[in-house]
């Protein structure tokens, strides 16, 4: 529950609050270099297939170009490379698409979203990240840096973070009280952690296996106590009783 | 005394999601003037909920929805100034040139290292003929052995444009690696700079006991000033890294690194159209004999010529700015 033990990104704000992004590891970025990679790797198939179902003699069609549009074709198609992942960060807020699926985004590190210069110097720094290959350069910096960064970052001076989706529905979503089951009275105020360990179950409750729900909602009311045997007994009858119990308990604390 | 969780959560949610919302807006750009408003004071709301949610809850998904949510309005909110194409147009016509002059020494130490392993290679093949089976490519060899230019084979092989274009790529790989392989403390622009000469210097030299001597000068005179160059001044900014990694002062090495490095990728950045605009002169004019020799040498020149006096001359009657520490 606690993300006290992975890397953050602690951003100090003009508003007094210490904002703290969870920053993405290596085995993120791998996976978003993946999906960047073969999206890249597929438009070029596409591409070339579609350009020989246009003309039949390909080789023929490029020598006949005009010296210069040659020129500009070879140099367009090995910048494509380096503008993808560029034009990607600095047009869609740090995100390249693999970046998007992978929800993890560039910034620099004061929070801040990276501007042209930045993205095109970690981008650059690809080249030598990939030495002596498959981004064995990257992948030593990213880990012995404590916030994942390989060389290019470190240069440019950005970082990844992570975006979690967060569901606050637990919170309100709690709200139907049931009558019959035995009502928590005179019970201690519970701490947030353990008003975050009960939503989380009751979250997660209808898909745990009838063994394990038992056995995990028993631990809870045990844990929170304040129940004479008799009540316990009649709580812990039934999973649904068990859960009715710990809902209403939640929401008492509202 | 602090309010339960849940009840935190429901009696602000309204307001978070109404962010959410309008950051989303933010994003595609389309809000009102009056909507930028609600978001500042929206923001400003989220942060200090933020704040109560560090104290009271900390560690919970609240807390961290609530993280979350202020980065996002945080970025939305401060947004760095944009590039466009005035600061492109100002940066060429006066920072380019004008860090270029403030790092002066890193590009001469280049130079030094470039020319030194230039003097080596040539020196050991002059001595030693069979230190250029070392030194000098077989493919290279061969052609020198057989008395003809490996040069004279470009054009005939491949059409002069597809080649321009290769070795506009090429060259371009070999300034980023030279440059960027500065971040393994400057050794390995260190390196691909000696490299680099000891293999040209070889080359020369075997062309020179083979008495081939001018038709390399042919071959090389028209990019070569220029290209070379390029290379050193990407050189000069490895060494600049290297520096900053090797001492990086009263900063902590990476934040060293990157205010060093800055200015560094800036003469990088600054070499790549001169770049390419000498790929093209390599293509079509260097190879061949379409041109002659003296015509070439006198294009090389004047393409080096004009290229240093832009270097040291642009933007210098405009007082030279203190070099500017980006806030952030």
């Amino acid at each position: 529950m606690s993300t006290a033990s992975t890397p953050h990104l602690a951003v100090a704000t003009p508003e007094r609050v210490a904002l703290s992004l969870p920053v993405a590891g290596i085995g993120y970025r791998c996976l978003a270099w993946l999906v960047d990679a073969s999206l890249l790797f597929f438009f070029w198939v596409v591409a070339y297939f579609v350009f020989t179902l246009l003309v039949s003699d390909v080789l023929g069609v490029f020598q006949g170009l005009s010296g210069a549009g040659q020129t500009l074709l070879v140099v367009g198609i090995f910048a494509t490379q380096w503008l993808y992942w560029t034009l990607g960060e600095v047009f869609f807020h740090g995100q390249t698409p693999g970046k998007r699926a992978l929800r993890i985004r560039v910034v620099r590190l004061d929070g801040s979203p990276v501007g042209l210069y930045e993205s095109a110097v970690r981008n650059l720094c690809r080249a030598v990240d990939f030495l002596p290959g498959v981004y064995a350069a990257g992948c030593i910096s990213m880990l012995l840096t404590p916030q994942h960064r390989r060389l290019g970052d470190l240069l440019a001076g950005t970082v990844l973070v992570r975006e979690e989706r967060i569901d606050l529905d637990k919170y309100t979503a709690t709200r139907a009280p049931e009558a019959g089951a035995p009502g928590p009275k005179a019970t201690r105020a519970l701490t947030p952690d353990e008003v975050e360990l009960v939503l989380a179950f009751l979250t997660r409750a209808p898909g745990l296996h009838a063994d394990v729900r038992r056995r995990m909602g028993t631990k809870l009311v045990e844990k929170l106590g304040g129940l004479t045997s008799e009540e316990q007994v009649t709580v812990l009858a039934s999973a649904e009783a068990t859960e009715a119990f710990l809902r209403a308990h939640v929401q008492v604390e509202r | 005394m602090a309010v339960a969780l849940p009840a935190f959560v429901a009696s602000h949610r309204g307001s978070w999601d109404s962010l959410e919302a309008l950051l989303t807006r933010q994003r595609e750009g389309t809000l009102t003037l009056e909507e930028l408003r609600t978001l500042d004071t929206l923001y400003r709301r989220a942060a200090s909920d933020l704040a109560h949610a560090q104290t009271f809850y900390p560690g919970t998904d609240a807390h961290r929805f609530l993280n979350q949510l202020c980065a996002r309005a945080y970025a939305a909110i401060y947004q760095p100034p944009r590039e466009r194409w005035a600061s492109v147009r100002a940066f060429f016509r006066r920072e380019f040139p004008q860090t270029l002059r403030r790092e002066l020494r890193y590009v001469g130490a280049s130079a030094a290292l470039f020319i030194l392993g230039l003097l080596l290679g040539a020196l050991v093949v002059l001595w030693e003929p069979r230190g250029a089976e070392l030194l000098v490519p077989a493919g290279v060899r061969q052609y020198v052995a057989q008395g003809r230019m490996w040069t004279d084979d470009i054009l005939s092989v491949a059409p002069p444009n597809s080649v321009s274009s290769g070795i506009a790529t090429n060259n371009l790989t070999v300034t980023i690696l030279t440059f960027a392989m500065g971040l393994f403390y400057g050794l390995g622009t260190v390196f691909i700079l000696v490299n680099n000469g000891v293999q040209i210097g070889a080359i020369a030299a075997l062309c020179a006991r083979e008495g081939m001597l001018g038709r390399l000068m042919d071959f090389i005179s028209a990019h070569g000033p220029v290209e070379l160059s390029v290379i050193v001044i990407a050189g000069g900014a490895g060494l600049m890294v290297g520096q900053s990694l090797i001492d990086p002062g009263e900063l902590p090495r990476g934040q060293a690194l990157a205010l060093r490095g800055r200015e560094a990728v800036k003469l990088v950045l600054g070499c790549a159209p001169f770049l390419a605009l000498i790929g093209v002169v390599e293509g079509y004019v260097s190879p061949g004999d379409l041109f002659p020799t003296w015509a070439k040498a006198a294009l090389g020149l004047a393409l080096g010529g004009l290229f240093w006096g832009y270097l040291l001359r642009a933007g210098s009657a405009e007082a030279e700015t203190v070099p500017e520490v980006r806030a952030s």
